[in-house]
């Protein structure tokens, strides 16, 4: 395709996208405002702008906020620490791995949410039950990929680090952990959305604050225009967290 | 033909070191793995067994070998039974539906440049929103039946199968096209003998993707609220404090899961055979 | 030879992998000796298989023979000896994460050099394989033939009194493998290094070697040893003369019947293993 041709093709693309986005916000609002669609069911736009702006005027979002990110920084700790350090100690055998690997794998492929009943009956309703379930979930990701970091390094590269006379530490310090870490901050990446991701679900089904709680509380109360802004600030938090993030990631890997 | 010389000298350099194994059993446990796999799941189990036997208090966990034994009480609870045939009847219909939509709009995205330039941003946007958050609006719009469990599955599986289904779609490689188009193949033709067969295996890894995503969404709507499927029950054995049943109960959506896992994993094993990955 | 000319001394070394029965067993070696000089480059070489790569391991320490004996400067080698012997492998071993002075620094550091004195060693040895511009460049960004400089400066900063490189110019295209050649003679005329050498190539073998040592087929022992009677630095001309040739050709001739054995014992494997699949 010539340049100029799939130049005007991005166009016209942009153009397209920006029309679908426009179109449906040109629906939703014809649809509160002029066809009569229920206020509760679907509230006006320019309502849920409104409160958005109250929401965030008034602070009234900052003791969620505060629960749900202090869940999630305590979860993530627990996951991290111990996902990286067992990780690590499989990692040196080959027959741990291949005992270990295929089991961890197996579990994390189940939802494991379908725990949270449990977790629920064991750790009430507070916030213990959200990181408990939270670490849970974010420590296998965490682990399968510290595994996957140090026990997969090139061969090549500790023999040779080895024919210099490197010590155990030195092998660690200088082959072994530069040649994992970026497997293992992807890893660490996926292990904090899933932690995420698991603690928002756990503040939905059963919680008595947070986040999560805060929407389901709007819901019930049927006060739908605040809900679609709760739920717009908690999707801009988790797409601000998710860049963070990527971000660190992609330092790490330089 | 032989290990390469880097790895015969890495596990010479650590088989010096070790003593030499126990001649027998240990052995037999190094060269199949699954036993030592099932050595410790059992290990995991005993573990259970005695920390709800002896350290816990028996209102918060029960020990295996009494959650077994009640499964037959658990199916005895009315309404389980129709429960557990309920959830699952919600899963299979939001898989098929997500496979028809994620199918349609995977080849559509796929095979038109245009369409998928204009329109995969937005659907990736929409496969990274966590849609957790939402699952009330969709409680709202379909009530706290079925249809809300099965809706929000769908939502949760048609995004990794159109992702995955027009990816693999576009990366055919463009010459074998050409080869066919230049022995004189049509329209119909390529699609059938190309670019479909091309397809399969993509087909396949979505279905899985697409399977894991039905089961989160299910089970979550499901755990939610319910009036009649499993969601209901695991409420019911939380809140009367009774975590044999509540056990017993999600051991059997586990082992759902881990079926109807290993069913479309070992389709996409079978069917994605020729690919050489 | 006197045994201060001697650098290594192999004795009666076999090497086997895996048990007789198990389908990865191989006989690699069989039976090998052979001294080293003090100084000396001696090239190995023989068909593929013939354990050329394995002699070169068990002399550096890093595999132990099933049988015989290898002697470092009178001391038994049970390990690597990072002060005596550096090695150059064929496949990369310059770790990407770090950039060319970093990767020669650590090789120090490995080894044992005092803080003070790596950086001026790693300059120096960037500067004698001319690679002294791209000392902050990671070994992504380099060719392949500057990699494997990169590599032996590595080697060469570590200061040994031996150097054993298995096929370091093997991934290399024919025209840098003669430059990097020229370059290897030039800088070994100012050292005092001995250097066991394994290369598949022949007239690489003749333009390097003081000795030529030629394996056999597997289980690989030597065949014979053949003197290169030619002083070091190698004139590029060396190539294009008649003693050259005539070299080369005695090396053909040793090699081809061993390579023969090589090629049809590997397809009457292959052709055992087809037939029991199609079973």
């Amino acid at each position: 395709m010539t340049p100029r041709a799939s130049r005007r093709d991005r166009i016209l693309s942009r153009i397209v996208q920006l029309a679908f986005v426009g179109g449906v916000l040109a629906l939703w609002y014809l649809a509160t405002a002029r066809w009569g669609v229920s206020h509760l069911l679907l509230p006006n736009p320019v309502r849920v702008w409104d409160q958005l702006k109250d929401v965030l005027a008034s602070g009234e979002f900052v003791p969620d906020l505060r629960i749900t990110l202090t869940e999630l920084a305590v979860a993530f700790a627990i996951s991290s620490i111990s996902g990286v350090t067992l990780g690590y100690l499989l990692s040196r055998s080959q027959f741990l791995i291949r005992v270990f690997e295929p089991l961890l794998a197996g579990i994390y492929s189940i939802p494991i949410i379908l725990f949270l009943p449990l977790y629920v009956l064991f750790f009430g309703l507070g916030p213990a039950s959200k990181i408990a379930l939270g670490a849970t979930i974010s420590f296998f990701p965490v682990v399968l990929a510290t595994v996957a970091g140090f026990g997969y390094v090139e061969r090549i590269y500790v023999v040779a680090a080895r024919s210099m006379g490197a010590s155990g530490f030195q092998l660690f310090r200088w082959v072994l952990l530069p040649a994992a870490l970026p497997v293992i901050l992807t890893g660490l990446r996926m292990g904090f959305i899933v932690a995420l991701l698991s603690i928002l679900g756990s503040e939905t089904i059963a919680s008595l604050a947070g986040l999560g709680h805060r929407i389901v509380h709007l819901a019930e109360a049927m006060e739908t225009a605040r809900m679609f802004a709760y739920i717009a600030f908690a999707v801009a938090i988790a797409a601000l967290l998710n860049f963070v993030v990527t971000l660190i990631e992609a330092r790490g890997r330089r | 033909m032989t290990q390469s010389v880097p790895e015969a000298v890495a596990s010479k350099a650590g088989a010096a070191r070790r003593a030499p194994p126990r001649a027998g059993l240990m052995r037999v446990v190094r060269r199949h793995p699954a036993i030592a796999r099932l050595a410790v799941i059992a290990a995991l189990l005993l573990l259970w067994e005695i920390a709800a036997r002896d350290w816990v208090d028996p209102m918060f966990l029960s020990p295996p070998s009494r959650v077994i034994g009640s499964l037959g009480a658990v199916f005895r609870t009315p309404g389980v039974p129709a429960a557990l045939q309920i959830t699952f009847f919600e899963l299979a219909v939001a898989f098929v539906i997500s496979v028809a939509i994620g199918l349609a709009l995977g080849l559509l995205l796929g095979l038109s440049r245009f369409s998928r330039a204009s329109f995969m941003p937005i659907v990736l946007l929409l496969y990274g929103t966590p849609q957790i958050t939402i699952l009330p609006l969709f409680i709202l719009y379909f009530g706290i039946g079925a249809a809300s469990k099965i809706a929000f599955g769908v939502s949760h599986g048609i995004f990794p199968i159109i992702v995955i289904i027009a990816a693999g779609v576009q990366n055919l490689k463009p010459i074998l096209l050409t080869s066919a188009r230049s022995m004189g193949a049509s329209r119909w033709q390529l699609f059938r003998w190309v670019i479909f067969p091309h397809m399969i295996p993509s087909f396949f890894a979505g279905m899985r993707l697409g399977m894991t995503g039905v089961l989160l969404g299910v089970l979550l709507a499901e755990l939610y609220v319910s009036t009649a499927g499993i969601g209901y029950f695991t409420t019911l054995f939380t809140q009367n404090f009774d975590p044999t049943r509540l056990l017993g109960l999600i051991s059997l959506l586990a082992v759902m899961a881990i079926v109807l896992n290993e069913i479309v994993r070992r389709a996409e094993v079978h069917f994605g055979r020729w690919r050489a990955e | 030879m006197a045994s201060q000319d001697v650098a290594v001394r192999i004795r009666d070394v076999s090497h086997q992998f895996g048990e007789e029965g198990q389908a990865h067993y191989v006989r690699a070696l069989a039976d090998t000796s052979l001294d080293v000089a003090r100084g000396e480059l001696l090239c190995l070489i023989g068909p593929s298989g013939c354990g050329k790569s394995t002699l070169l391991n068990v002399i550096g320490g890093l595999m132990t023979p099933t049988a015989g004996t290898v002697h470092v400067g009178g001391t038994p080698v049970r390990g690597p000896l990072p002060r005596e012997i550096a090695f150059v492998f064929q496949e990369n071993a310059l770790f990407p994460w770090s950039t060319v002075s970093e990767n020669v620094v650590l090789g120090m550091m490995f080894q044992g050099v005092p803080r003070a004195e790596r950086a001026e060693r790693a300059r120096n040895a960037l500067a004698a394989v001319g690679l002294a511009d791209f000392a902050d460049h990671y070994p992504g960004q380099l060719s392949g033939g500057m990699r494997q400089r990169a590599a032996l400066a590595r080697a060469l900063s570590l200061q040994t009194g031996i150097l054993l490189m298995d096929e370091p110019f093997g991934a290399l295209d024919e025209q840098t493998r003669m430059i990097l050649g020229e370059d290897l003679s030039v800088l070994l005329s100012r050292t005092e290094k001995t250097i066991v050498f394994v290369t598949h190539s022949l007239g690489e073998a003749v333009f390097l070697a003081d000795r030529v040592a030629v394996f056999s087929a597997r289980p690989g022992t030597i065949k014979e040893v053949i003197s290169v009677d030619e002083p070091h630095p190698r004139n590029p001309e060396f190539v294009t003369s008649e003693k050259f040739h005539a070299l080369r050709n005695r090396l053909y001739t040793l090699l081809h019947d061993e390579i023969r054995k090589t090629v049809s014992a590997e397809r009457g494997r292959d052709n055992a293993a087809a037939g029991e699949g199609a079973r």
